[in-house]
């Protein structure tokens, strides 16, 4: 039972961390059809701008939460306004972004470390201590992440299924040009998901250095995770990005457990490409059938 | 009455390849114009440049009293100029409420869409019964109607139709043309687009030919069908 407990918590925390990074994900390729590279780079970002407003003025984690968001929007926003907005409409769109994403990641990767220096700093922001729950001592900190990251994923579900802003986000994923001829404004849509997902990296990137460390390249790994779910899931679909999110951490989590945690990433990964040979669109993805 | 659209020497097209060769057009508020011909000689071309697709090379468009061959797809939407594209182009995973709400995306006031929906509803009631189900579900049909009911939801001066009944059944293409008609004695305005013209004879005020990117014929229905011989050169024989 308490072994359970422990594979679950250690699980959901992992879970929360990946989804906050992999929902975002999956939201810029469903609606811009673009592999966002420096997703990775978002959550650094957001990380590092909490760490930054923390020991120079010092925030509480209430504040962190916002200020990481705020970060990861404006690196979203510059993203789209520097780089994405002029390069949607050339034809070979999928492949120059996913270049033009990665050198970008690279360029931040290499800004951050030339600002901050290569030292690993811990994350100032965070909470200690732990409670006890079922025999299973559990942080607060861990508490905290899934919390949070039940919040944001909540409120992105209730933006996309139930608002107007939403249901013009989805239309311009389905059908670009009969978005347009609603009166859908799609050059702002796209601004606004990529600040949506910016802002869901910052979180997560804030929530990950809280467990770890700050460095340069802590984004690396949290995106490979992230696309790997993305692809399990199927490309741009959104709900199963969060899913598969939490089932890949309890997965991984209990390969961790029973043996030993350097089996647990190679597990999901082989994992992956069962899936992907029994379902090459992924798990929730569709085939879409084209009629006149 | 005053003219509501005027297009005046349109030139449009693709990259390096000019489809419409000065097209001229001009629709009354109240009144339907059938743009008619062959596949492939610019009609959809047509319709796409009015809605701000493509940009228009040169030659004026006029709308509700503003140029408009500049403007934006968003402000010609904003304006009251409402495509319905060929092929429907529906929201696959949305539900028919959703889509049809997609269609009055610039209505603000909830009464007003409410009032449409019942609108629609009364148009296809078909669609009432299926309005929570997903659109890629529909069939044929009734994904017309979804896409047509889509354009009534907007605030609508002109609604241009491209080919509503296009790969229909005939019985489903009567159905569809009623409730067009149904429209049209309200008096709403139309561009609609369509191969063949037989459908058009109880609907539209007046037609225009287009062959090759041009106008190559225009008058009133009732000339179109005394001077049959002229449709059947380019149309071939019905």
């Amino acid at each position: 039972m308490e072994i359970a407990i422990q594979i679950l918590v250690t699980g959901l925390t992992m879970g929360s961390m990946y989804a906050l990074a992999a929902v975002g994900l999956s939201l810029i390729y469903g609606t811009l059809g673009m592999f966002n590279m420096a997703h990775g780079m978002f959550m650094t970002l957001g990380a590092y701008a909490v760490f930054s407003l923390a020991s120079s003025v010092g925030i509480p984690l209430a504040l962190a939460i916002p200020a990481a968001m705020v970060a990861g929007a404006i690196v979203g926003i510059l993203t789209h306004l520097l780089i994405v907005r002029f390069m949607l409409t050339s034809r070979e769109f999928e492949t120059n972004i996913l270049v033009a994403t990665a050198g970008l990641a690279i360029l931040l990767e290499d800004l951050v470390l030339k600002v901050y220096g290569g030292y690993p700093y811990p994350q100032p922001v965070r909470v200690e201590g732990s409670f006890f729950l079922g025999g299973v001592s559990i942080t607060y900190q861990a508490a905290i992440i899934m919390g949070v990251a039940l919040l944001c994923i909540g409120a992105v579900a209730w933006l996309l299924l139930k608002t107007k802003f939403g249901r013009a986000i989805r239309a311009t994923a389905m059908n670009r040009d009969a978005a347009r001829l609603m009166g859908v404004r799609t050059n702002t849509i796209y601004l606004q998901v990529m600040a949506l997902a910016g802002a869901l990296a910052g979180v997560a990137g804030l929530m990950i250095s809280t467990l770890a460390t700050l460095s340069p390249q802590m984004g690396g790994d949290p995106l490979l995770k992230a696309f790997v779910i993305c692809v399990v899931a199927g490309l741009g679909n959104v709900w199963g990005a969060g899913l598969c999110a939490f089932g890949l951490a309890l997965i991984e989590s209990a390969i961790g457990f029973y043996f030993g945690v350097r089996f647990g990433f190679p597990t999901m990964l082989m994992l992956v490409i069962l899936v992907l040979i029994w379902r090459p669109l992924g798990l929730f993805g569709k085939e879409r059938v084209v009629r006149l | 009455m005053s003219a509501l659209l005027t297009a005046t020497d349109i030139v449009a097209g693709y990259l390096n390849r000019p489809v419409l060769h000065g097209v001229s057009a001009q629709v009354a508020e109240g009144e339907v114009l059938a743009v008619i011909g062959p596949n492939g000689h610019g009609k959809t071309t047509f319709l796409h440049t009015l809605s701000g697709f493509l940009p228009c090379r040169s030659g004026t468009f006029e709308f509700a009293g503003r140029r408009m061959e500049n403007a934006s797809v968003h402000a010609r939407v904003e304006a009251g100029l409402i495509h319905v594209p060929q092929g429907d182009q529906l929201f696959a995973d949305m539900t028919v409420e959703e889509n049809l709400l997609m269609g009055a995306y610039l209505v603000n006031d909830g009464a007003i869409v409410a009032e449409r929906f019942e609108k629609v509803f009364t148009l296809f009631p078909k669609l009432k019964d299926r309005r929570n189900q997903y659109a890629s579900s529909l069939s044929g049909g009734e994904r017309r109607m979804v896409g047509i009911g889509r354009g009534l939801m907007a605030d609508a001066k002109l609604i241009m139709l491209d080919e509503p009944s296009l790969g229909l059944a005939p019985l489903l293409i009567e159905q569809i043309y009623e409730a067009l008609g149904a429209l049209r004695a309200e008096g709403r305005s139309f561009l609609v687009v369509e191969e063949n013209p037989s459908r058009l004879m109880g609907f539209a005020d007046r037609m225009c030919l287009m062959d090759a990117g041009r106008m190559a014929w225009s008058g009133t229905t009732d000339e179109a069908r005394r001077s049959g011989d002229i449709l059947k050169t380019y149309l071939g024989g019905h």
